[in-house]
Parts: C-alpha cells; structure tokens; sequence
C-alpha cells in the first residue's frame, strides 16, 4: 500500500515531465511538460476527477483496472484541477471538499450521463442589425440511441425589460365585471395599452427561449460567434463547482475549478436561479 | 390501480430508453483500436498541412493533396479558429481553411507537432455513430524573406472524430468494420 503511494505521488508529482506517445516519429516537438499538465478536454476533467485514466493521460482505467477509482490517485489529480492561481478559493474550502469527495464510506463520483450538470455559454448574436450578447444554457440529455446537447435556457439582454409588468396603484386593469360588457374593454389590453403584460395573471412569465427563437425564425436574430464556455457541477451532494478554460503559460491550465461553494440548504436553487437568469 | 400500473409502464418504458442510448458499449480493446485508426487519419491530416502550407509545394500539387485532405473530413466539417487576443471565432469550411493555408504569404513554413496528444471517451449520438475529440498541439512557424517577417504560434487542435460500424462485401463476404471520418476542428491560438 505504501509503495503505491510512494509510486502515484512520484507519477503525480512527474506529471509535467511524463511524454506522451508521438503523434509522428519525426519532425515532432517534445512536450516540456505543460502540455501534459494541462486538463486538456472536460472528459479528462471527469477522467482526473474520477481517477479513471494515468496520470500522463495515455492509459484509460475502467472498472477491474487496479488503479480505476484509486484514492490517492484521485486526491493527486483533484488537487491539480483547481485554479490555483487566479480563483478565491480558500485552502480550508478545498480540503473539505476533498475530504468530502474522497471520503472513505461514501466516496462520490461525477458522472457524464448523470443530471446536476450543465454548461452556460456566452455568445454573440446580430439582432435587429446590433451585435448583442447571449447566455445559452446547455444541457445534456438522452435522444435516440445517445445523446445530445439541448438549449435549456437563454438569457438576452433586449429581451430583459421588455416585459416589465407594473405594481400597485401604476397597474393597468380588466375591471371584475367586464364579463358582463363581453369583454369589450379588451381594446384597453391590447390597443391603448403599451404594457399589455398589465393584464396578465400572477403566474405569467415570459418563456425568453421561445421569444429567442421566435425572433431567430423571423430573420431577426443571427447567430455571430461563441465567446466563452463554462460549466456547472451540482453533482456532489451538498456542493457546487464551476469549471472554466484557463489558457495561459504555466502547468494550471486547461479546464479547472475556479469557483467552489459549499451548500447550505436552499443554496442550490438560488443558485440555480442566478445562473439560468430568468428573472 | 390503473395509475399505478401506468406509472410502472411508464417507468419501465423511461428506463428503456436509457438502457437502449447506452447499450453496445464499445469494449476497451475496441475503443484502442479506433484511437489508432482515429490517430492515423489525424497524422495523415497533419501531413497534408504540411505540404499545403509549403510555399515548395506546387499549385496543383497542393490542390491533389487538399482533395486528399478533404476526404478526411465529413461533409459539411468547419474549422473554428481563435487568437489570444479575440476570443472570437472565425469559421471556415475545410476547404477554404487549406486554401488560406496556401495562400499565406510566408516564403519559408514550418508546421511542427507536439509529442503529445489527448483522446476523449467515444459517446453515442442520437444517430447511434460515436463520436470523440482528439486533442493535439501545433506549432507554426512562417518566415518572409522579403519582409523579414517571422510568425510563429502554438495552436490547441480539438479535433472531432465521427466512428461508425459499416459493412462491405468482400469475396461474397460480408465484413464489419469500423470507420473513422474527422469532423469539425476547433483551433486555440495558446498561450505556451
């Protein structure tokens, strides 16, 4: 048991200077290291969180292999995929989330099929001749024989004050008995009106992704670029974490935990519901 | 009874589903396999750069060998391109990405690969193909004798692959194999 341990720190500790098989015998250049530091794809973020592949990357671990789910493996690997050099993250938060995480009677796992994940994407669509700035919330989900990425949610900037439904005394109504008038005074709602969502019930919120992709289908939203990706993980019970793209000199790049929150209860919803958006 | 008994139904359909999406895994000697199949086309691509980039290469040498590079790539397979400096993405067709290859204006282009590479697990999609990302390291160098000029840059290759299980007759046999085509290509200016 020692002497595995001994062997993951020393493999762990000489993860910079691992060489991965050449992709050409000749004419290649020699990783100094960095390159195979680096959390190069979200897979080998779920790989290294999991302890599912070597530590150089060239070796996938699946269920049997002697190192697959090993805890010291994972306690190396967990460690080198924080941003350790730019996010708030105390050192005490990451040690309780380790210790969570690896914990010996319930060890916990992130799972690529598995809800409690999702990724927000920030892109840039022309709408109306102006370039504007886009949130996209995607999810994974089952389809047909695999599975596909979907839009969950979007958040648009244009679209936030647009139905902004006035309180008290400022509120617009359809009197309680315009039922016995047919309704006629329908034409306040709908033509002297310029906040019809006045006559709208409590529960009326406005679906931005159907409004989004009603624009997009009248010609007057057009896709321009993606600008930056992100994820969010709630898959570890009574926590949540965020992933990000580091791309700068160094060993701590790639895809790295930048922000870490542990949950008390309700913390999940609300921040949820900062992260979608919707309101 | 009856809203039980749909209830069950309709779990027992749910979990149907699921285990229909991630059935016929592909075995771990299968999926080694694919990555060196996946990692063949992906040199030879790295190849075919090589010689489009060349200002050595002739005109129509370098037009035979974009076909060839072409054939790699599923129809319809864009290259999404990023600098350091704009996190945007500029899109081009493979083909209009070789052709800017060609014409960049360097008298001397070196196209180098990094020792190292990272292939991603191969998840169904919804058609029941595979699909995967290799990821690879690029270092270009381009030298104008007339100018002086000398670019150089290190690039982040995410690289999709597209496997999917086909069949051909051969000798009144009928013969499954697996097939590798590359998809679309996001290119990451780095920062190494």
């Amino acid at each position: 048991m020692r002497f595995t341990l001994i062997t993951l720190a020393i493999l762990l500790a000489n993860i910079s200077i691992v060489s991965a098989q050449g992709i050409g015998s000749g004419g290649t250049i020699k990783d100094d290291g960095r390159f195979a530091a680096s959390t190069k794809q979200l897979n080998q973020f779920f790989r290294r969180f999991n302890a599912e592949e070597s530590p150089d990357g060239n070796t996938r671990f699946y269920p049997g292999d002697s190192l697959y789910h090993n805890r010291p493996l994972r306690q190396g690997f967990i460690q080198i995929l924080f941003d350790n050099q730019t996010s708030s993250v105390s050192k005490d938060l990451k040690t309780q989330f380790i210790n969570t995480v690896l914990s010996d009677g319930y060890p916990q796992y992130l799972n690529f099929h598995r809800t409690g994940w999702f990724s927000e994407v920030q892109a840039e669509f022309i709408f109306k001749g102006k370039r504007e700035k886009v949130t996209l919330i995607l999810k994974l989900q089952p389809e047909g024989l695999g599975y596909e990425w979907v839009i969950d949610a979007v958040s648009f900037p244009p679209f936030k004050n647009l139905f902004n439904k006035p309180v008290g005394d400022e509120k617009d109504f359809l009197h309680p008995l315009s039922h016995e008038l047919g309704f006629m005074n329908l034409r306040r709602a709908f033509q002297d009106s310029k906040m019809p969502e006045a006559f709208t019930g409590n529960a009326f919120h406005p679906d931005y992704l159907t409004l989004f992709l009603y624009e997009m289908k009248q010609n007057n939203l057009r896709f321009s670029t993606v600008n930056e990706v992100k994820f969010h993980f709630f898959q570890i019970e009574g926590w949540y974490f965020e992933v990000s793209q580091f791309n700068r000199p160094g060993f701590n790049t790639g895809w790295l935990i930048s922000n870490l929150v542990k949950l008390n209860p309700g913390d999940k919803e609300t921040i949820q519901q900062y992260i979608y958006d919707q309101k | 009874m009856k809203n039980k008994l749909i209830l069950f139904l309709g779990l027992f359909l749910a979990s149907s589903v699921v285990a229909l999406a991630q059935s016929e895994d592909i075995s771990p000697s299968r999926k080694q396999a694919i990555d060196s199949l996946a990692l063949e086309k992906v040199k030879d691509l790295s190849k075919y750069i090589a010689i489009i980039g060349s200002k050595e290469t002739q005109f129509s040498e370098a037009n035979r060998v974009m076909d060839r590079a072409e054939e790699l790539f599923a129809p319809g397979a864009e290259m999404g391109v990023s600098s350091i400096n704009s996190n945007e993405i500029a899109y081009y067709k493979v083909r209009r990405y070789f052709e800017r290859l060609m014409a960049l204006n360097y008298d001397r282009v070196n196209i180098t690969w990094y020792d190292i590479q990272y292939i991603s697990d191969l998840e169904r999609q919804p058609d029941g193909r595979y699909v995967g990302v290799i990821t690879i390291f690029q270092r270009f160098e381009g030298t104008s004798i007339e100018t002086g000029m000398n670019y150089k840059d290190t690039t982040k290759k995410d690289i999709t692959i597209y496997v999917e299980k086909k069949q051909t007759q051969i000798a009144g046999r009928t013969i499954e194999f697996w097939d590798v085509m590359l998809g679309d290509v996001r290119v990451t200016e780095t920062s190494a």
